[in-house]
């Protein structure tokens, strides 16, 4: 099953290279101003929208280039994110 | 027990009755899961999760107290007991951090710890002072020190019997955070120092504290007004705990119906799994990073 599954994220990752190194990058990107503005809440709260709202564009970009755009898929997008903003506020920003 | 398997089948793996699509990631699922995030938010909000400088943080002095003496112990040290002048001084010198702005053992104007702990009238044979700032369990901080050499000396120095502590939260250098401040002592036989206030007894209410000289029990009010800084630890942990199993709730759903829609080449309208999950994987180490504090 492992290797099975392996197989199908190579190939996911494979095929949309670009765009996933995209997401990544942000991510390290979001880690490392995680990082460099440790302890200062506001500005934590603020890279955790900001990659929030990256990760929604890059999902529209996505779709975009793929000509797979459809409402329910935008939405999808907006909703995890705004999970995520919401259950993390709690912590960082309470 | 039947029920149980469809309900777990149709929450997790894509099939005909769920649209192929699993059911935990439908857009309908994921709006309870939205509308349950905002009224916790709403919620924790509202019954006052944080502190008036808008912190939540579950450290607290039992808790620190009581890891420094399971390490003394591992170490076949003799417990600390929790002196409050001690607890005084770090409170002073906490409050001091904030006020002159700096983080350091020694002040811009050149005290020193030892000038905090002397003027809480602890005369010492033996003082230190670890700093800590920005964690957000007792745990990692102790860890922390733990894992630095000179920090690990001072808590298991053979020498000392007597520990106080401060947890303050300010602004510092234009940083929200939460000071932690741990003196150690040793007192000069036969001087005066207020008596050893055990950890029992300072979590209860002070009127049932042993009675002491009035400067002792003043100061031992202060310390338990301090204490209060810190409301709703277990409110905080249950939300950090809850976080973190629906994130790797999320992150199953999410694999295992990648994993199926995969292998049964099914093709349908809906988000990138993939995508989500390397999401909730930043988000996730991005939570763990922000535990961890600085040390001094």
């Amino acid at each position: 099953m492992i290797r099975s599954f392996s197989f199908h994220l190579k190939k996911e990752l494979k095929n949309h290279l670009f765009d996933y190194l995209l997401l990544i990058t942000a991510g390290i990107f979001f880690l490392i101003l995680l990082n460099i503005f440790r302890g200062q809440r506001v500005t934590e709260f603020i890279i955790l929208v900001a990659f929030a709202l990256f990760y929604i564009i890059w999902g529209v970009y996505h779709h975009i280039a793929n000509e797979t755009l459809h409402l329910k898929t935008v939405v999808e997008y907006i909703l995890i994110a705004f999970i995520i903003i919401f259950l993390l506020k709690i912590i960082i920003l309470p | 027990m039947e029920k149980v398997k469809i309900f777990i089948h149709r929450l997790l793996i894509p099939h005909e009755e769920n649209n192929f699509r699993a059911k935990s990631l439908h857009a309908d699922f994921l709006t309870v899961y939205l509308v349950i995030a905002f009224l916790m938010m709403m919620v924790f909000k509202q019954a006052n999760l944080h502190n008036v400088l808008g912190f939540a943080t579950d450290i607290s002095i039992d808790k620190l107290y009581q890891l420094t003496n399971e390490q003394r112990q591992k170490n076949n040290l003799p417990t600390l007991s929790l002196n409050s002048a001690l607890s005084l001084a770090a409170q002073r010198k906490a409050e001091n951090m904030l006020t002159e702005n700096y983080w350091s053992h020694y002040s811009p104007d050149g005290k020193t710890p030892w000038d905090f702990i002397l003027g809480a009238n602890y005369k010492y044979e033996y003082a230190g002072e670890n700093l800590a700032k920005n964690f957000l369990f007792s745990n990692g901080v102790v860890d922390a020190w733990m894992n630095s050499e000179t920090h690990r000396t001072n808590i298991l120095k053979k020498e000392y019997t007597e520990v106080g502590y401060a947890i303050v939260n300010g602004t510092l250098n234009g940083e929200q955070t939460t000071l932690v401040v741990q003196m150690f002592g040793t007192p000069i036989a036969g001087s005066f120092s207020p008596p050893p206030v055990q950890a029992e007894e300072i979590s209860k209410n002070s009127l049932l504290l042993p009675t002491a000289k009035p400067i002792a029990e003043n100061k031992v009010r202060q310390i338990l007004a301090q204490k209060t800084v810190q409301p709703n630890m277990s409110a905080f942990k249950f939300t950090f705990n809850f976080n973190i199993i629906f994130m790797a709730f999320l992150l199953l759903a999410l694999a295992l119906d990648f994993y199926f829609a995969s292998k049964f080449n099914i093709i349908r309208v809906g988000g990138k799994n993939i995508a989500h999950f390397l999401f909730i994987i930043f988000i996730l180490v991005g939570l763990f990073m922000s535990t961890i504090g600085t040390i001094v």
